[in-house]
């Protein structure tokens, strides 16, 4: 198959150069025979290509249940299990007490909780000890701190109220700004 | 407790909030995600195969995969531009499957036939459908190149990257493409 590189019409313009300013057609281009042929059939495929992208033909009704229930099929490990008393008979999952307190950060409006990881670093009478990681994306807002110190306490007594056990640490991560 | 999985699911979550919970293994955040680009993944391979059925496929693949990945994933925010490569990549090996010889030439290439879309019998224009006949002319990555850029809206370097190429390379492509698809829509030849 031979490679052309150039597409220049017998008149000396390229199909480039047409296509680059296709509105606004100089003196030639707008008297030229060639030039108005091509101009033609680039308007054309504008016109085509514009149809197609507006096209939205959607695949069976049912892809995304296929996809998913494949997804379920492997779901990754529910993290670790935490102890909640000392002695170890009650345990819950990092990922329940994630989905816990990536709530409580929600419901703040202007906040959205993105990832949160728990792990259990202790026993303090007889109660399991807790430290988080959560990072948090935030709208722009000139009382950050304030907003953030919000989190915290609300993150904080969340886990108490919910999950029952002392979150004694909180790393608390501000990853991003979304707009309104 | 209800209530906390239901905000998961709400369409105004922004990407990299979703991708950032479905990798810390919410799977009803990675459902949104799915619900959110399966029709452009879907619409991208139906334009490269012209079959409903092996795009299909294609689409199931490409979010599965992802979904193993994630933890990979570098920056949340780059997860549509790995769609988008990752489909590309397996319709143009879906291609290479089906036709052993690489480089064939232009003629035999396969046209897709019009009943391998019936789905658009009716709504699509004449206009319309010459192009998708035109598509098929094309090589498969200048097909790529072009739906990518021009139907699909994304970068020269997004592309290159999806199409392991050069940025000059896929600017040349597309002009080709433009060339051959602007030829066939002259309605007077």
């Amino acid at each position: 198959m031979a490679v052309e590189t150039s597409y220049d019409l017998p008149c000396g313009r390229s199909l480039e150069q047409l296509w680059d300013h296709i509105d606004a057609a100089d003196e030639h281009e707008r008297a030229c025979p060639h030039c108005s042929t091509a101009r033609h059939s680039l308007r054309a495929l504008r016109e085509a290509t514009d149809e197609l992208a507006a096209d939205r033909v959607q695949p069976r009704i049912d892809l995304t249940e296929r996809i998913m229930s494949a997804v379920r099929a492997e779901i990754r490990g529910r993290g670790e299990m935490l102890p909640l008393d000392a002695g170890d008979t009650l345990q819950v999952s990092e990922q329940a007490v994630a989905v816990v307190l990536r709530f409580a950060a929600d419901e703040i409006e202007g906040v959205r909780a993105r990832r949160c990881r728990v792990r259990a670093v202790g026993v303090e009478d007889g109660q399991t000890v807790l430290h988080a990681e959560l990072t948090v994306a935030t709208t722009y807002r000139d009382d950050l701190a304030e907003l953030l110190a919000t989190v915290r306490d609300r993150v904080m007594a969340a886990c108490a109220a919910s999950v029952g056990v002392r979150l004694a640490r909180l790393d608390l991560r501000l990853a991003d700004f979304y707009d309104r | 407790m209800t209530t906390a999985t239901t905000q998961a699911t709400q369409p105004s979550l922004d990407d990299a909030t979703l991708v950032a919970r479905a990798r810390d293994g919410d799977v009803r955040a990675y459902e949104e995600l799915v619900r959110r680009y399966q029709g452009p993944m879907f619409r991208l391979a139906l334009r490269m195969l012209a079959s409903k059925g092996d795009a299909e496929d294609i689409v199931q693949e490409v979010f599965l995969t992802a979904w193993r990945r994630l933890g990979q994933l570098q920056q949340d925010a780059a997860f549509v531009g790995w769609l988008y490569r990752t489909t590309t990549n397996r319709c143009l090996n879906a291609l290479r499957a089906r036709r052993p010889m690489a480089d064939v030439d232009l003629d035999m290439t396969e046209t897709p036939r019009s009943d391998a879309r019936p789905d658009q019998a009716a709504e699509v224009s004449a206009q319309m459908s010459a192009l998708i006949d035109a598509l098929g002319q094309l090589t498969p990555q200048q097909r790529a190149c072009w739906l990518l850029r021009e139907v699909h809206g994304r970068s020269y370097e997004e592309i290159a990257e999806a199409v392991d190429s050069s940025v000059t390379a896929v600017r040349g492509r597309i002009a080709r493409a433009r060339a051959q698809l602007a030829e066939v829509m002259q309605p007077w030849r």
